[in-house]
């Protein structure tokens, strides 16, 4: 008579004993080294990020002049009402705008086009090169400020001696927005270049090599494969761009300009900061802080978005 | 439709040469395997011949062109990648198209024709995922797709299969050598794998530390190795390699190593000589115990054929461990110093701790030089056939002499 094999299945009483937890609060301290570890910078983020970002956002309902002494007197709304109409507000927007425009070719395209022309550059000279331009992004700000201040001289610096002709670039409208955005893109291109030669290097490159076997040319294997999977890359720097413009540009345009000539180099930043700490006006400042917060915020998420989708993780 | 013949390639990086004057034929048509340990320089071989290394010295001629320093565009090689190497951003459709887009073909060509090679590789449900959306299996036959597409002389492939499940590269190995019969064009084909290169290649280079070590088919090489680093890098497990010595001994050539005595055939004018003794593990044929009789055989009755019994048994030995493989059983032996693997159908009839002892049909019997590693053969001085050895084992002399390699009485390089 056949008999069939008994399947394989844990006996009754293997299946009735549960293995013995250890107590909760062994449990809680095992838990817990991770988030010590985490402690420092976190408690850095809460009192240096996020309490001032509360306290602006409650700041925005009053006016206040910054004294201790004086009372805050809650105006509801009429901060928010002023930012909308304020008409420098809005010419500060368009100039941040324009700027951040005119920066993208010093965060992007020439670090592109540096980065692939640069790429054969290997060893000792391509380690030297590299250090040679990214220099300027260690020179600090209000270092390269005097710097430039000097070498921007109506009359006697080397800029305008270069040129032929003098142009007093710091005090005259167009040539001190581009002083600005010439000196910022400067300091910014050194760690785009960086930056890119670090995405290009992350590109495998068997891809180009089989592109070359499939017939492509050094050309096609730049439009078709390179730069499609660099434009994460490229969209990580644009980002950069747009969030970080107003950081780099305020100490220089605090130290060779003032915002000036004009209210011309005022760009929304360096227009807060005046409001709060020239103007003592912390109730309007906070307002107007809290409108670019949200569109910057905006433009930030759609570029989050946009590299997200543009990202092939690759295995 | 291409022949490839590369000529003294060789390529150095900084002292080390990766390569090291390689020349090898491949004619039109060939299934060549480069078949060789990680680091023995296979792959740098293979991207010479595609155009992606430059190499130090030497020529590469594509269907008589020297195609040297061409780029890859201009070879009309097809290579399929260890990695597969896809286009990330792009999907199957425009990936397998990509040859033919770079050629600059009509669209409504590049539509048809990867249509056709979808349809052939059973990819054509997948034609508008991107690479991150299939498997492995599917991966790999969009590479093999891509390179397809625009029927090129020749198809170069770096391991192609290292990255697929045991049973996945089972049936790919078998769908290869279909494309290789239908197509019928050549195929340089790069692999650590001995199974791949035994089973889809119509011959098989080795490669050793950058050198050639032989060229042949997989019955050549694994029938009569070349040298001693062939002998050991094919087969599972692999041929036992024992340090022996050759000598004549009353007028008979003898190859002695502690507990291997291995009479060969008369003969008076063999030098003594160091050697390496090599006998695969398949083909050691177990003797019954000395104390049983004939009759009493069956008993234990051992690996492969019934054997007459011998006077002398070749290998003696102590079982050391038994391997059981499903199939067949590995018995691992100590004779003298030295380790000898035996293999045979299940059971093997061996308890580790017994001794033991192995015959070998002279015909299975490879002889190494000690020093440069080659392979010996017997040359009669005389010219005619050694005499027969004692009992049966009489083709050794014809099937020893035939093999390639240095003379036996020859002074080594």
């Amino acid at each position: 008579m056949f008999v069939e094999l008994a399947p394989l299945v844990a006996p009754a009483e293997h299946v009735a004993v549960e293995a013995a937890r250890p107590p909760l609060a062994r449990r809680a301290l095992r838990a817990l080294p991770p988030f010590l570890y985490l402690a420092p910078g976190l408690a850095c983020l809460l009192v240096w990020t996020y309490r001032p970002l509360v306290e602006a956002v409650q700041l925005s309902f009053y006016r206040w002049n910054l004294l201790p002494s004086r009372p805050k007197i809650p105006v509801g709304l009429d901060n928010y009402q002023q930012v909308v109409q304020l008409p420098e507000l809005r010419h500060s927007l368009w100039l941040t705008v324009a700027t951040i425009l005119c920066l993208l070719p010093f965060s992007v395209l020439l670090p592109t086009i540096i980065s692939l022309l640069t790429r054969r550059i290997r060893g000792r000279a391509g380690v030297a090169y590299r250090a040679l331009v990214f220099a300027p992004v260690l020179v600090p700000p209000v270092a390269s400020a005097a710097m430039w201040m000097w070498l921007l001289d109506p009359r006697h610096g080397l800029v305008d001696r270069m040129i032929g002709h003098p142009v007093n670039w710091l005090h005259e409208r167009g040539p001190a927005q581009l002083a600005i955005i010439g000196i910022t893109g400067w300091h910014l291109l050194g760690f785009a270049v960086l930056v890119v030669t670090a995405g290009l290097a992350n590109i495998n490159d068997e891809y180009s090599a089989a592109a070359q076997l499939d017939g492509a040319t050094r050309r096609q294997i730049t439009r078709w494969i390179i730069l499609p999977l660099l434009s994460p890359t490229l969209v990580l720097l644009t980002l950069m761009t747009v969030l970080l413009s107003g950081q780099l540009t305020f100490p220089l345009i605090d130290a060779l300009t003032q915002g000036g000539p004009d209210d011309a180099t005022t760009n929304a930043y360096y227009l807060l900061w005046e409001y709060c700490f020239k103007s003592f006006n912390a109730g309007l400042a906070s307002a107007a802080g809290l409108a670019f917060f949200l569109t910057f915020g905006l433009v930030a998420l759609l570029l989050v978005w946009l590299f997200e989708k543009l990202s092939f993780h690759d295995n | 439709m291409s022949r490839i013949q590369v000529e003294g390639l060789t390529k150095r990086f900084g002292e080390v040469a990766a390569i090291d004057r390689v020349s090898l034929d491949i004619s039109h048509g060939d299934f060549l395997v480069l078949l060789g340990p990680s680091g023995c320089g296979k792959s740098t071989l293979l991207r010479m011949i595609a155009g992606l290394i430059e190499p130090s010295g030497g020529r590469v001629l594509l269907d008589g062109r020297d195609v040297t320093f061409a780029p890859p565009r201009e070879r009309d090689m097809a290579m399929v990648f260890q990695s597969y190497a896809l286009y990330p951003h792009l999907t199957v459709e425009r990936n397998i198209g990509f040859p033919l887009r770079s050629r600059r073909r009509p669209r409504a060509e590049i539509r048809q024709k990867v249509r056709e090679v979808a349809e052939l590789l059973d990819l054509a449900e997948l034609l508008g995922r991107r690479p991150r959306e299939l498997s492995g299996g599917q991966r790999q036959r969009v590479a093999v797709g891509r390179a397809l597409v625009r029927d090129p002389g020749a198809f170069l492939m770096d391991e192609p299969l290292s990255n697929l499940d045991a049973k996945l590269r089972t049936a790919t190995r078998g769908q290869l050598r279909a494309l290789h019969r239908t197509l019928g064009s050549t195929i340089v084909y790069v692999t650590h794998d001995q199974v791949e290169a035994m089973t889809m290649a119509t011959r098989v280079a080795l490669l050793n530390a950058g050198r050639l070590e032989q060229v042949g088919t997989p019955t050549d090489v694994y029938d009569e190795p070349a040298s001693v680093f062939v002998a050991g890098f094919l087969g599972s497990p692999a041929m036992n390699l024992i340090p022996a010595r050759i000598e004549s001994r009353a007028g008979r050539v003898q190859v002695l190593a502690p507990g291997v005595e291995l009479p060969l055939w008369a003969a008076g004018d063999q030098p003594a000589r160091e050697v390496t003794l090599g006998v695969r593990p398949e083909h050691l044929v177990l003797l019954p115990p000395a104390s049983s009789s004939p009759a009493s055989q069956p008993a234990s009755q051992p690996a492969s054929q019934p054997v007459p019994v011998p006077a002398s048994p070749v290998f003696r030995g102590v079982v050391e461990t038994v391997e059981n493989l499903g199939g067949e059983e590995v018995a691992q032996c100590a004779v003298g110093g030295a380790r000898l693997l035996a293999r045979g159908p299940r059971p093997l009839g061996l308890r580790p701790g017994e001794p033991v002892a192995f015959d070998v049909p002279a015909d299975r019997v490879h002889l190494f030089d000690r020093a440069s590693g080659r392979r010996l053969v017997w040359q009669p001085a005389s010219g005619g056939l050694p005499r027969e050895r004692d009992h049966d084992h009489d083709s050794a002399a014809a099937a020893v002499a035939g093999a390639p390699g240095q003379v036996l009485d020859a002074s080594t390089v």
